[in-house]
């Protein structure tokens, strides 16, 4: 047991892992092919339902990618056990702050996988369509700039939106969705000929928050880092 | 106002072994970006002219600090290896034509110009690591691998940054963070393989040589991430 512990609680474990999580990646770049619906569907969707000469490099990057997540969660333990004695503070918990934010990202990729959504298509002006939770979205105006060269330099659409609590307005732009409920409404496109038209999208992300977070983690533990590296430039300098 | 690139290529190649020339080579390209940031009312970040200038004007600006730093001040050769890819990648904008229209709609946001701007600080930071790399491999001079995993690390930190930013412009912009295409794939395996390497330099000195390689292979996957997807491979997210 103590020799499977070391064995998931190595370096080398780790460096392999992550090598093999880069391979499959590199192999799933060449076999996704163009027109595949792995953007279109959540991912554990697209997984059982599109055919394994497909999904494969996915399935093993998932499975190796899992036992990466172990492996980093016990070099921190252990890396911690063996440094809690000496060193600076910020030294012992700067690179497991940035394990951590890793893991948050990684479970964040889990959580859209399976509670992900996404719906949309075109909408005339005056149209209307039903949001997930029954209640009617109406595309009230649409309106687009256009530039000299035929190009849109921008366009935007007004919405009504019927919701149990009352009658909601508002304008929505690409960057810029209109949010309700989780969920978030994109305005992709707007053609003004022959009749005014969007491309609107509805999208839902779980996972979006823990991402964030695991990136400011992540974020604030490199900083800390380069600082602490600075540190050591400096005092050899001296 | 193409003449400022040929310019300062010319500088780079010829004359990048002394700073000054170095130097002149640099405010050259950043006249040239201004002076099309101005005309443009944006960042010029957009098709493969801009794109390379941007990014050989990066390698000059991010190989200043290396260039002065203690140990490379007096090495001509160093500074003239970042000068002579900086130079590179100058004359492979001059064939692309320069791409004048207005940003479409959903680029026209901050995150997009930072998320880019960043990706670039951190390719160029990994091309100067890739020289580094190949003059400790020549010279085993131990201080050449110090500075190449401060260019690595440096560089992996813009990177970190670039995909925090384009996460949070994906967000906004198209409704998800991550989408599955070759180039976000290949910026994942980039990202991995630069995480492999500051783990890599763990293992301690019997590894020198394995990060030295390290560092100079990271260079090739930024190369086929930046250039190689968006030419050999179908992705809505290319340059």
């Amino acid at each position: 047991m103590k020799r499977l512990y070391n064995f998931l609680a190595s370096l080398d474990l780790g460096i392999w892992l992550v090598a093999g999580v880069i391979l499959f990646l590199g192999i799933g770049s060449f076999v996704t092919r163009e027109g595949s619906a792995i953007n279109d569907v959540p991912l554990f969707i697209w997984l059982t339902k599109a055919p394994i000469a497909e999904t494969w490099w996915l399935l093993v990057t998932v499975a190796v990618l899992a036992l990466l997540a172990l492996n980093t969660v016990l070099c921190s333990i252990e890396s911690l056990k063996a440094k809690w004695q000496r060193g600076s503070f910020l030294a012992r918990i700067a690179p497991q702050v940035m394990h951590l934010g890793f893991l948050l990202i990684v479970l964040a990729h889990l959580l859209s996988a399976y509670g992900g959504f996404k719906d949309g298509g075109p909408l005339p002006e005056g149209g209307s369509f039903s949001f997930p939770d029954g209640s009617r979205v109406e595309i009230v105006r649409l309106d687009a700039r256009i530039g000299p060269m035929g190009m849109p330099l921008d366009f935007s659409a007004t919405l009504r939106h019927a919701t149990p609590a009352g009658e909601r307005h508002a304008v929505f732009s690409p960057n810029h969705p209109y949010f309700y409920q989780g969920f978030g409404v994109y305005l992709k496109q707007v053609e003004l000929f022959p009749a005014k038209m969007a491309l609107v999208e509805i999208h839902r992300e779980p996972g979006a928050g823990l991402a964030l977070a695991g990136a400011l983690f992540f974020t604030a533990a490199n900083l800390m880092i380069l600082w602490l590296r600075r540190g050591k430039r400096a005092e050899a300098a001296q | 106002m193409k003449w400022l690139i040929i310019a300062s290529a010319g500088l780079y190649l010829f004359g990048a072994f002394r700073l000054p020339f170095f130097l002149a080579g640099l405010a050259a390209e950043l006249t040239y970006l201004a002076l099309r940031g101005s005309a443009l009312g944006r960042l010029p970040l957009i098709g493969p002219h801009d794109t390379l200038i941007f990014f050989s004007t990066s390698i000059a600006l991010m190989g200043l600090p290396f260039l002065v730093a203690q140990g490379l001040r007096r090495d001509g050769t160093v500074s003239w290896g970042v000068g002579v890819l900086a130079a590179l990648f100058a004359l492979l904008a001059l064939p692309f034509r320069s791409l004048n229209m207005p940003l479409p709609p959903v680029l026209n946001t901050l995150w997009f110009e930072l998320h880019v701007a960043l990706a670039f600080f951190a390719y160029a930071l990994f091309g100067i690591g890739a020289i580094l790399g190949g003059f400790y491999l020549a010279r085993r001079d131990r201080g050449l691998l110090d500075l190449q995993y401060r260019a690595a690390l440096v560089g992996y930190s813009f990177f970190s940054a670039s995909m925090v930013s384009g996460g949070i412009w994906g967000y906004y912009a198209w409704g998800t963070y991550w989408l599955w295409t070759p180039k976000e794939l290949w910026t994942s395996i980039l990202w991995l393989f630069y995480s492999l390497y500051l783990h890599i330099r763990l293992k301690g000195p019997a590894w020198e040589r394995g990060v030295a390689w390290a560092g100079i292979i990271g260079f090739g996957i930024t190369l086929f991430t930046y250039l190689g997807v968006s030419m050999l491979m179908k992705s809505s997210h290319s340059f």
